[in-house]
């Protein structure tokens, strides 16, 4: 099946639009004189006077007029950019806090499991305590074992609450550069649950040493999360294969996150990156994750483009400008418990 | 006398199959469990079960769909979802399909056993009118 690329277009911005209209208007009055200079040289000066001095009289009045036409439109298309930002901003925002109230969800939800088996063995102690040979061995081999795996069920519950206590810590701006691949592995570790019932494989290649991005964590994170949920949304009836790869290359750092899902047609890949526009039904899909991604990844002064198969994938492929080394961002080697390897989802029953 | 009633648990949460195995044997069920829903199927063709306790969500074969096919294999078997508060839409669900009543977890043991004995009255009554049925009287 044919592969189709996506390119997202770059965000209109007022001063590439009004440069060529300001431009064709000063090129416009040069351009006639040289018009009349010919029309001399060929029909002599009465004849070209005839015809031009009207014409260049009304291109005269409708530069005149046109000027300050063109101002004003320059400045409701900068008042239109700006709110356009302030909006982009806004949902950024919305769409943190979303992702925070689903971090939360999805811990508590991971916190049943571990509660419930705590309950359990806290009710087996007081079904034996009840039933009266507290003394025997047996009775006591099984209070003992129902403790450790209380014990065992906290710890594992730590853990788990951890991972908020972390969202939140990374959710604080940060000015410094951004380790991808280390963001990269935070946010998976944080649908690895989901990946698992979905029963999709991960596949890593994130070289180390790669090159930090300038700035932006939080905002990169939704990013990552966007583009990683999606491709889970693409293979969660059929399971599949979710690749993160990482690269120095030449503009900058590029980062291909890939799926193995059902793709996205020739039709619809134009119009991925507009807001609202979504294959989703209305109570999964806003259509705003992808404008959300493009505007972040533009402000960082990077770009993001897609490659499809209808029924064999998608990879979507962000490039972000490298942030020089110098001694104050050279990344800073720590032991980061929260940089785990996610494991592979059993594939087969 | 009546007979104990057959239980089937379905969660892929091991240790909590087995201590909750452990103490509704103590209070007189016989009860097996399974941590997956190919493991459930399986058996459910093999034995005969009163009740099923089914998680929602398992990975490969979840909760929904070992429901649906559970069904078909023992149509009477009632079958009590088990589901954390994120998925409580997926055993609403499951009531919709079928299912004959949900439980949150964590679960209190009594509320457990309670909706247990609730759904195998439910199911012997079931079954005596499919006797009666029949045998329809001279």
């Amino acid at each position: 099946m044919a592969r189709t690329r996506g390119r997202a277009r770059g965000l209109w911005e007022p001063s590439r639009l009004l440069k060529r209209t300001i431009l064709a208007l000063l090129l416009t009055p040069p351009a006639c004189l040289m018009l009349f200079a010919l029309a001399v040289l060929f029909w002599g000066p009465h004849r070209s006077a005839a015809f031009f001095i009207p014409l260049v009289t009304a291109l005269a009045l409708s530069t005149a007029l046109g000027w300050p036409l063109a101002a004003k439109l320059r400045r409701q298309l900068t008042a239109l950019a700006r709110q356009r930002d302030a909006f982009y901003e806004e949902l950024l925002r919305l769409s943190k806090a979303a992702s925070l109230g689903e971090v939360a969800s999805s811990i508590a939800h991971d916190l049943n499991n571990p509660l419930a088996i705590m309950r359990e063995e806290a009710g087996w102690i007081q079904d034996l305590m009840k039933g009266g040979d507290l003394q025997g061995a047996h009775t006591q081999a099984e209070i003992a074992n129902s403790l450790q795996q209380i014990d065992i069920q906290i710890e594992r519950s730590r853990e788990i609450t951890r991972r908020l206590l972390q969202w939140g810590r990374d959710s604080a701006p940060q000015t410094q550069s951004v380790d991808v691949n280390l963001l990269l592995n935070k946010t998976l570790y944080l649908l690895e649950s989901e990946l698992q019932t979905a029963s999709v494989n991960v596949v890593k290649d994130l070289p180390p040493g790669l090159a930090q991005v300038r700035g932006g964590a939080p905002e990169l994170r939704q990013v990552f999360l966007n583009l990683m949920k999606n491709a889970l949304d693409a293979m969660k009836d059929r399971g599949g294969t979710l690749t993160l790869v990482t690269r120095s290359e030449a503009d900058g750092v590029k980062i291909e996150i890939t799926d193995t899902g059902q793709g996205i047609p020739a039709a619809a890949i134009e119009h991925i990156f507009e807001p609202f526009f979504t294959t989703k039904p209305a109570s999964e899909g806003t259509g705003l994750g992808l404008p959300i991604s493009r505007w972040i990844v533009e402000k960082l002064g990077g770009r993001i483009e897609v490659e499809s198969r209808e029924g064999m994938g998608t990879s979507f492929q962000v490039t972000l400008p490298a942030q020089p080394i110098t001694p104050s961002t050279a990344p800073k080697v720590r032991n980061d418990p929260s940089v785990v390897e996610v494991a592979k989802a059993s594939p087969g029953g | 006398m009546t007979r104990p009633i057959r239980l089937l648990i379905v969660d892929d949460e091991k240790r909590l199959v087995e201590t909750l195995s452990k103490r509704l044997t103590a209070r007189g069920l016989y009860v097996e469990g399974v941590h997956s829903g190919s493991e459930a199927l399986a058996l459910a063709q093999a034995k005969p079960f009163d009740v099923a306790l089914l998680d929602v969500r398992m990975p490969v074969m979840d909760g929904i769909t070992v429901l649906r096919e559970i069904k078909k294999i023992q149509p009477l078997l009632q079958v009590i979802m088990l589901s954390g508060n994120a998925s409580i839409n997926a055993a609403v669900e499951g009531m919709r399909l079928g299912a004959v009543e949900y439980l949150l977890k964590p679960a209190n043991i009594e509320d457990v056993l309670a909706k247990i004995e609730e759904a195998f009255n439910k199911k012997r009554l079931q079954e005596e009118r499919q006797a009666a049925q029949r045998e329809p009287g001279d």
